[in-house]
């Protein structure tokens, strides 16, 4: 109990913290307009007819033309976060509306999404404006320290992040088949210089294998302060070659934005006092009025560090869900997702819908592009749990437009790593009768090949 | 301690040269895997599959005009027969070009004005009657073409008496027969002559991006083979989108309603040949180049595992074409008669597709070319 409380007591330079909200804000004001620009709010969100939802989230959906609406509010709490502009109202809104945007359609579902849904939640929880924001220049008041363990839960998130994406490469096709690198590598052959090296077997295997030393080991150097200048050129290196190589949008860069933080904080100092001075904001900061004083005491400290440990609990906890699961983890993806299990497998799928009425004894194959974007068939197709969605969704059109006893069927055809396409639904399992959940989806013909590891 | 950090240090480093050494270094020259040439696929399909095969289509196209003349200029028994032969003729060469929708084909939607059916009856006479010229509205994709023809040739009225009758009474009819098949010629001569300057960026654009040729070549080979030839050849007037079968939109159906020939049966089987041909890289001649297949053939060599698609693939056109053959060359009459024949040739051509669309797509990890967004 002593241990904790002065643990929970240790306190850290402000500056840490200011820096990495500064960072994180401005990388996600950016990501949101980049996806903007890009029109994928209308091509993702406002052109489909159908969306693809979360299980319990049904009822978030996009709405209309206002979803951008809601993208212009998450944009400019991502700017307010980076300014330290009400600062805690700013991070609730801006996690509520991204998580919020992240739920309208799974189809767009990406680790790093996930990643910065569950990190600005935790930042809610920290004292990220006490320097170098726009809240402590109004105030008049600029804190030196705040509580180390607000440092430490970051650096937490990012050591799981990079640790269990690790864990997650420690599989037979990762390692000793060079899969799905292989067939990835072998497809960047219009890089310059590289290109010709990528098709070589040897730099499939000694990718994947680095890949995976990387991801385990790369936290640990980052912690310990004499490997850590060399171990965030690695990080540098790694996900700039990963953008390269992969269409991969914003991660790499957020990704090393956050590794940053694990130096001291005279290193971030150094960067924002230069930056500063460059814009010269260090003369309004430095305002004589300004007080500094030592630490923010909290009023809910402990509130919030038990609302933490909860929320880490359950972070180490759920990537291990699918244990409760039979059948293969890849094949399967039960309990796949929001578990860092990133560029893990290549999969393909061509599924088909047969809508069957049993009153007229009767039947016909939809065709998906009536009701599905490219975008959506080409995740529909492979993931068991957009099927059986996807199926329910059919069923109940085609029940509105007369047909009373109907029964939907799916013709499904999947390839993995690599391996031959093989049959992927039970095709004589009436999908709209299956019921969704969290329950095991029987209905999910097991590959016969076992992949090894976790 | 120290020491366990200092090994691990030094384990790191190692990964960080080899790293290095994988992107900087040496770029050996004589290895013994060879790498694949893209290059040498496209300038095999340019030169050897693409433009020989239009070249073809486009002297049938000229006898066809030919035949139309002849045909507006005197109709009669001998006159529509020859039409209706070269009619045939032409739209069995169209099989072999339908699925090179790139370039100037793209541009000017070129299959859609070729092969549109069902054919829109009711517009057709209307574009008739008011001797409408200009046939670039979408809405008149399914009133000109080779479906266009067909209507004109065998479907403007029940039998050959009345349809001579008709073009014998009324110059409207030989004069919008006219306005199709000039159409037709403009847009073929557009998409040949452009050929000549586009082939060398089309042969070398073989990057692995959404907008290279080589990509957006292999995503409409694919979508040819899934929708212009299973689903409009087959599927559809085989009722497997629809409560019941159609035989009203099979391929060429007035030839058929109004017996003058069944061909339906024909045409697949031309389509059939010409994916065969284009995915093994076989020129008419029957020279064979690099190809889909041979691409196929050097992935399954790099994955030591690796399965045989390309093999795969070959079997089972062959396993369909035997399913188009126990087909009845009347398309109307097996449908409904005995539709099961149509669907399992529906299956056999699903099949096809599958291997196309999951194992071809993967193993080339084709960057797709309709919609984009970042992956993890």
């Amino acid at each position: 109990m002593n241990l904790i409380s002065s643990y929970l007591n240790k306190k850290q330079d402000s500056t840490t913290l200011a820096f990495f909200r500064i960072g994180f804000g401005f990388l996600m004001t950016f990501s949101i307009i980049r996806f903007w620009l890009k029109g994928w709010i209308e091509t993702i969100y406002i052109e489909p007819s159908f969306h693809f939802s979360y299980y319990f989230f049904e009822w978030v959906k996009p709405i209309g033309n206002l979803t951008y609406l809601l993208f212009l509010i998450c944009g400019i709490s991502a700017f307010f976060v980076a300014i330290g502009y009400k600062y805690f109202y700013s991070i609730i809104v801006f996690f509520i509306s991204f998580t919020y945007i992240e739920l309208m359609d799974k189809t767009t579902y990406l680790n790093h999404y996930y990643f910065i849904s569950v990190l600005s939640f935790l930042m809610i929880f920290l004292s990220a404006n006490n320097s170098y924001s726009v809240d402590s220049y109004l105030k008049k008041v600029n804190y030196k320290k705040v509580y180390q363990w607000n440092i430490d839960c970051i650096k937490l998130l990012l050591f799981i992040v990079y640790f269990y994406s690790g864990l997650a490469k420690i599989n037979s096709d990762w390692l000793i088949e060079a899969q799905p690198l292989k067939i990835w590598l072998t497809s960047n052959y219009d890089l310059p210089l590289i290109g010709t090296l990528l098709q070589k077997t040897w730099v499939h295997y000694a990718m994947s294998w680095g890949g995976m030393i990387y991801d385990l080991s790369i936290a640990f150097f980052l912690i310990n302060p004499r490997t850590r200048a060399f171990a965030f050129f690695m990080v540098i290196f790694f996900h700039l070659f990963t953008a390269v190589l992969f269409p991969i949008g914003m991660f790499p860069y957020i990704m090393i934005m956050g590794s940053i933080i694990f130096f001291d904080s005279s290193t971030h100092k150094k960067i924002l006092d230069r930056i500063l001075k460059f814009f010269k904001l260090d003369i309004i900061l430095n305002h004589k009025k300004i007080k500094t004083k030592q630490i923010n005491r909290l009023n809910f400290r402990d509130t919030y560090f038990t609302i933490i440990s909860i929320f880490f609990i359950i972070q180490i906890l759920l990537p291990f869900r699918y244990f409760l699961y039979p059948g293969e983890l890849f094949w399967n993806e039960q309990g796949y997702r929001f578990s860092w299990r990133v560029m893990l497998i290549e999969k393909k799928g061509y599924t088909n819908f047969k809508i069957v009425d049993m009153e007229n004894n009767s039947s016909f194959y939809v065709k998906n592009e009536d009701y599905l974007t490219e975008f959506q068939e080409r995740q529909m197709s492979f993931q068991p749990d957009f099927i059986l969605e996807y199926a329910h969704f059919l069923g109940d059109i085609h029940s509105k437009e007369g047909i009373k006893d109907i029964e939907v069927y799916a013709d499904s055809y999947v390839t993995l790593n690599g391996r031959i396409s093989r049959q992927f639904i039970d095709p004589k399992v009436n999908l709209y009768k299956e019921k969704r959940g969290f329950k095991h989806k029987k209905w999910i013909i097991p590959i016969d090949e076992k992949i090894k590891g976790l | 301690m120290k020491k366990s950090h200092y090994l691990l240090s030094l384990i790191f480093l190692s990964f960080l040269t080899l790293f290095i050494s994988c992107s900087s270094e040496e770029l050996p020259e004589n290895d013994d895997i060879q790498e694949f040439d893209r290059g040498a696929v496209m300038e095999n399909y340019a030169n050897n599959i693409i433009i020989p095969r239009y070249n073809d289509f486009k002297s049938e196209l000229d006898k066809l005009k030919t035949e139309v003349i002849e045909f507006t200029q005197n109709p009669s028994t001998e006159t529509h027969t020859s039409l209706s032969n070269q009619w045939l003729e032409a739209y069995k060469a169209w099989q072999y070009v339908e699925m090179f929708n790139i370039g100037k084909a793209e541009e000017i939607m070129y299959s859609n004005t070729m092969n549109t059916y069902p054919v829109n009856q009711e517009r057709t006479i209307d574009n008739i009657n008011s001797e409408k010229i200009d046939l670039s509205d979408p809405n008149d994709w399914a009133c000109q073409g080779f479906p266009g023809l067909d209507f004109l040739i065998h479907g403007v009225a029940e039998n050959l008496e009345n349809i001579l009758n008709l073009y014998n009474s009324d110059t409207k009819y030989g004069d919008y027969l006219i306005v199709v098949i000039s159409n037709m010629r403009t847009n073929t001569n557009n998409v040949v002559d452009d050929w000549s300057s586009y082939k060398s960026e089309f042969i070398s654009s073989t990057n692995n991006t959404a907008t290279s040729a080589f990509n957006m070549l292999t995503n409409d080979f694919v979508y040819y083979f899934e929708k212009g030839l299973r689903t409009n050849k087959i599927g559809i007037p085989a009722g497997v989108f629809s409560n019941n079968p159609l035989d009203t939109k099979i391929e060429a159906y007035f030839a058929s309603k109004n017996s003058f020939k069944d061909v339906s049966k024909e045409l697949i089987t031309e389509a059939l040949e010409a994916v065969k041909l284009m995915f093994s890289g076989t020129s008419k001649t029957g020279s064979v180049g690099p190809s889909y297949k041979s691409y196929l053939d050097y992935i399954k060599n790099i994955n030591n595992n690796g399965v045989d698609i390309g093999s795969e693939v070959m079997s089972k056109i062959n396993t369909s074409n035997d399913r188009i053959n126990d087909l009845d060359k009347n398309f109307i009459y097996q449908i409904n008669n005995d539709n099961t024949k149509m669907l399992a040739t529906f299956d056999a051509l699903q099949k096809i597709v599958v291997n196309f669309k999951t194992d071809m797509l993967s193993l080339f990890n084709i960057a797709v070319d309709y919609q984009d967004a970042d992956g993890d």
